[in-house]
């Protein structure tokens, strides 16, 4: 590990750059699951989106609890549990991304600034005025734009994260339960006052930004790749064996 | 809250699942089945938006929690001595505490 003091001037000499597309989300967690086990001294930046439309929850949740699963079912809507804590999200008009790496701040706080710090160059490249908001979102003109997740295993971090491209909150509230039906309109409102997007970037504009900014702020060159077959063949098992099956999604 | 009783065969309460959500910086469900009798939690299932770190904390958060006492400073010497070596971001062992003790309300 990089002692915490260094960490602000870390650079990697490479990054591995993957573009997996569109994917189911079962597949897309077990992608990046697949990568945490097989990192090596390369970070890598994976750049990502969902089809279908899908709904992840935080690993601490409870999937009954936050998620009209009949809805999800009925529209075609994917649902998985993440391997990261946080709320559920409705990912649609959006790009996500994943960054694992074996070298990090050791202090959370310190590692999420470490890595916004990189998404918020790409955000105002494209014309934005966006700021990081600790613990782990990012925000234009008060309005959140961006929120990321990570977790930590055996030595590795992986922080991923969506940035909004658009944002339905109506459709968001079709899928996802709240605490009180009577409370329900407040909270849409008080959500949609929160929560914007960065409208008018396309998914292709905003990762070429995404990728420029983490060569950036890495001091790195970027390395494009592909997922190896053995990385594939790895996640295709979690996605069937692991991140479609109710043992995991229905655990808590 | 909402509370369910389980009855003896005397027809007796002694058993009650209860569940409770509480808004901390985070929002944290709590579903708890515990003794009235005794007092004490049966078991316990915390969810919610917050982050724990390393993650597994938090099953052994629940399991050490069995047995303890539904009442406040009990629960929070438990809550603090099974967190000690975790980070937490969005509740602390106060309003958990309370989040817990809420289901009996």
């Amino acid at each position: 590990m990089v002692a915490r003091h260094k960490m602000s001037t870390v650079k990697f000499s490479k990054i591995r750059v993957l573009e997996t597309g569109y994917n189911t989300a079962a597949l897309n967690m077990a992608i990046d699951e697949a990568l945490i086990e097989n990192i090596g001294e390369v970070p890598v930046l994976r750049i990502y989106g969902w089809r279908p439309a899908a709904v992840s929850i935080g690993y601490f949740q409870s999937i009954k609890d936050e998620v009209n699963l009949e809805k999800c079912s009925e529209i075609g809507v994917d649902v998985v549990r993440r391997l990261t804590g946080g709320g559920a999200v409705l990912h649609e008009f959006e790009l996500t991304y994943s960054f694992i790496t074996k070298q990090y701040p050791q202090n959370i706080m310190d590692s999420y600034r470490w890595i916004c710090e990189a998404i918020v160059i790409s955000i105002n490249r494209l014309g934005f005025d966006a700021s990081f908001v600790p613990l782990n979102d990012i925000a234009v003109k008060g309005k959140k734009v961006s929120g990321s997740a990570q977790t930590r295993r055996k030595g590795v971090l992986l922080q991923h994260g969506t940035l909004l491209l658009g944002v339905d909150v109506d459709k968001m509230f079709c899928i996802l339960r709240v605490p009180s039906e009577k409370l329900k309109d407040k909270i849409i409102k008080d959500v949609k006052e929160r929560v914007t997007s960065l409208a008018g970037t396309t998914f292709d504009d905003m990762a070429s930004s995404l990728k420029t900014s983490f060569a950036t702020k890495f001091s790195a060159k970027l390395v494009a790749d592909t997922v190896s077959t053995e990385e594939i063949s790895r996640a295709r098992w979690l996605a069937e064996r692991k991140y479609s099956s109710k043992e995991w999604n229905l655990r808590r | 809250m909402a509370a369910f009783p389980k009855t003896n065969q005397s027809g007796i309460n002694m058993k009650r699942r209860a569940h409770n959500v509480y808004k901390s910086q985070k929002l944290i469900r709590v579903m708890v089945e515990y003794d009235e009798t005794e007092n004490a939690i049966n078991s316990i299932t915390i969810t919610g938006d917050f982050f724990l770190y390393p993650e597994e904390a938090l099953e052994t958060l629940e399991a050490n929690l069995m047995g303890t006492k539904l009442e406040r400073h009990a629960l929070k010497q438990e809550i603090d001595n099974s967190l000690k070596n975790s980070e937490v971001y969005g509740f602390d062992s106060t309003s958990l505490t309370e989040a817990i003790l809420g289901c009996k309300t």
